[in-house]
């Protein structure tokens, strides 16, 4: 418990760390409020249906779980950050046995991408509810959305927070580290989502999205969700590419030099 | 008891042999120059004494136990290995508070430490402002956070300003007063030639010369025994 207060109270005293749950939040809120005009901005809304379908009025309010990504990277940042500024090695010298050091990062990450969804799913869903109404051909959204959103923004959270850190102990190299995310995130999941959809539904993305349960589909970008997991199988998806990466992080950690 | 004992320590990266079969003792209530040319193998057994790296062959001990078999290492050992190690985001409160947060020693020690490195008035500001001298007291004081037995300093003079130096050599000297043992290591001995009681030269990993001052210079000046003791100059 006293190691976890010192890795929180990292987190907490970090400037770095607050920008990423502003920016998570922004992220989510802008990602929920222009879904709706970006949809009404074609007449079949880009292939995915109108505001008047409730499985459409449903896709908005998912996207408030957006924020993910950087759940993830504020994950990267309380590991491959203290290698960044050499704190590493007060840390070591301060606790030397690793694996506790580095369960207590996991977990805090964990507990940081946790907030940090929590709140910005949260701020998503808000100004979705705001956006839509500027619609009043909009149809009702389902309760189940709501819960649904809800549910995979805690488990994205948690188990991206701490996919994060084991990635930054894995690589070490932050800049690397957040390369690397950003990449997998931003360029090689959409493809895998898009072009080679079987192998995309065990994307992150495609996790988080089937966690939603969303039924939709669209020819015109060659997108649909009738292949994706059932939701529980999702989350234990998630949440086991966590686990391994922890495991992986933790074994390699106790062989390598601190520099 | 020694308060650390090396035993035939080394460590290799690839082929290159940084420590070198490497057995030394530091004796407790003793200030032990640990000394030594650039590349001559000190950080890097000191790395290993502290766990950071793991030998490749041979043994550390400190009061008696492996640094990672001691219970609370921040009350029984401080260790200044560079003055990287704050983030420069941080105050210097906020840093040394992760510390003590980390050791569980009471908050209270910060100000007192703080104060004992002459470094009260930059409490509240951020690292990233320190000089490199400055920089050096705050790894001091995080050192002493736990009121440790033992203190492992390794180049703790380095970039300091002749004034920085003299406080360092005041700050050593008090804390030998209070019966802390130090293991300080440098490769500039004019520093320590007049605070230390034993020495240890290591030269390209290896021994080359451990005793007390007296012994191991034969009543040369040190600068003098060291040179012949290392075959080469000073850096």
């Amino acid at each position: 418990m006293r190691l976890l207060g010192a890795e929180l109270r990292k987190i907490t005293y970090q400037r770095a760390m607050w920008g990423l749950m502003i920016a998570g939040a922004l992220f989510s809120v802008l990602g929920t409020a222009s879904t709706p005009v970006i949809l009404a901005s074609s007449e079949d809304g880009l292939g995915f249906g109108t505001l008047a379908e409730q499985n459409v009025v449903d896709s908005v309010y998912a996207n408030a779980v957006s924020g993910y990504i950087f759940a993830m990277l504020l994950g990267v940042l309380v590991v491959a950050g203290e290698f960044r500024h050499g704190t590493a090695v007060a840390t070591f010298v301060a606790v030397p046995k690793r694996g506790r050091v580095l369960l207590a990062k996991m977990v805090a990450a964990g507990w940081a991408g946790l907030t940090l969804q929590v709140v910005a799913t949260g701020a998503g869903i808000g100004s979705g509810y705001i956006a839509l109404g500027f619609y009043p051909d909009a149809a009702q959204a389902s309760q189940e959305i709501f819960i649904n959103t809800a549910l995979s923004g805690i488990v994205s959270g948690v188990a991206l927070g701490i996919l994060g850190a084991a990635i930054g102990a894995l690589l070490r190299s932050q800049v690397v580290a957040l390369i690397g995310v950003l990449l997998w995130l931003f360029a090689i999941e959409p493809i895998l989502l898009l072009l080679v959809p079987e192998a995309g539904k065990y994307s992150l993305t495609g996790l988080m999205t089937a966690i939603v349960s969303l039924d939709v589909e669209s020819d015109l970008v060659n997108f649909t969700t009738d292949s994706f997991l059932s939701p529980l199988l999702s989350i234990l998806f998630l949440l086991g590419y966590a686990f391994v990466f922890a495991i992986l992080a933790l074994i390699t950690s106790m062989r390598r030099d601190i520099d | 008891m020694a308060a650390i004992v090396f035993k035939g320590l080394t460590k290799t990266y690839g082929t290159a042999v940084a420590v070198d079969n490497f057995s030394a003792e530091v004796q407790p209530g003793r200030v032990t120059g640990f000394l030594g040319p650039n590349g001559a193998g000190k950080s890097t057994a000191l790395r290993c004494l502290v766990a950071l790296a793991t030998p490749t062959k041979g043994r550390t001990r400190i009061l008696g136990r492996g640094y990672r078999k001691l219970k609370n290492p921040q009350t029984r050992v401080g260790v200044v290995l560079d003055s990287r190690g704050f983030h420069p985001g941080l105050t210097a409160y906020q840093n040394l508070r992760v510390l003590t947060s980390m050791g569980g020693i009471d908050k209270s020690r910060i100000d007192e430490v703080l104060a004992e490195v002459e470094l009260a008035d930059a409490r509240n500001k951020r690292v990233k402002g320190f000089s490199l001298g400055m920089k050096q007291r705050l790894s001091l004081a995080s050192a002493l956070l736990g009121s440790p037995e033992v203190l492992v300093l390794d180049e703790p003079a380095n970039g300091l300003d002749p004034a920085g130096i003299a406080w360092l050599r005041g700050f050593i000297k008090s804390q030998a007063e209070k019966g802390t043992t130090v293991f300080v290591s440098s490769h500039q001995l004019a520093e320590l030639e007049t605070i230390v009681d034993d020495v240890i030269i290591i030269n390209k990993g290896k021994v080359v010369a451990a005793g007390s001052v007296a012994e191991v210079t034969g009543g040369e000046p040190l600068e003098e025994a060291f040179l012949r003791l290392t075959g080469s100059g000073l850096s």
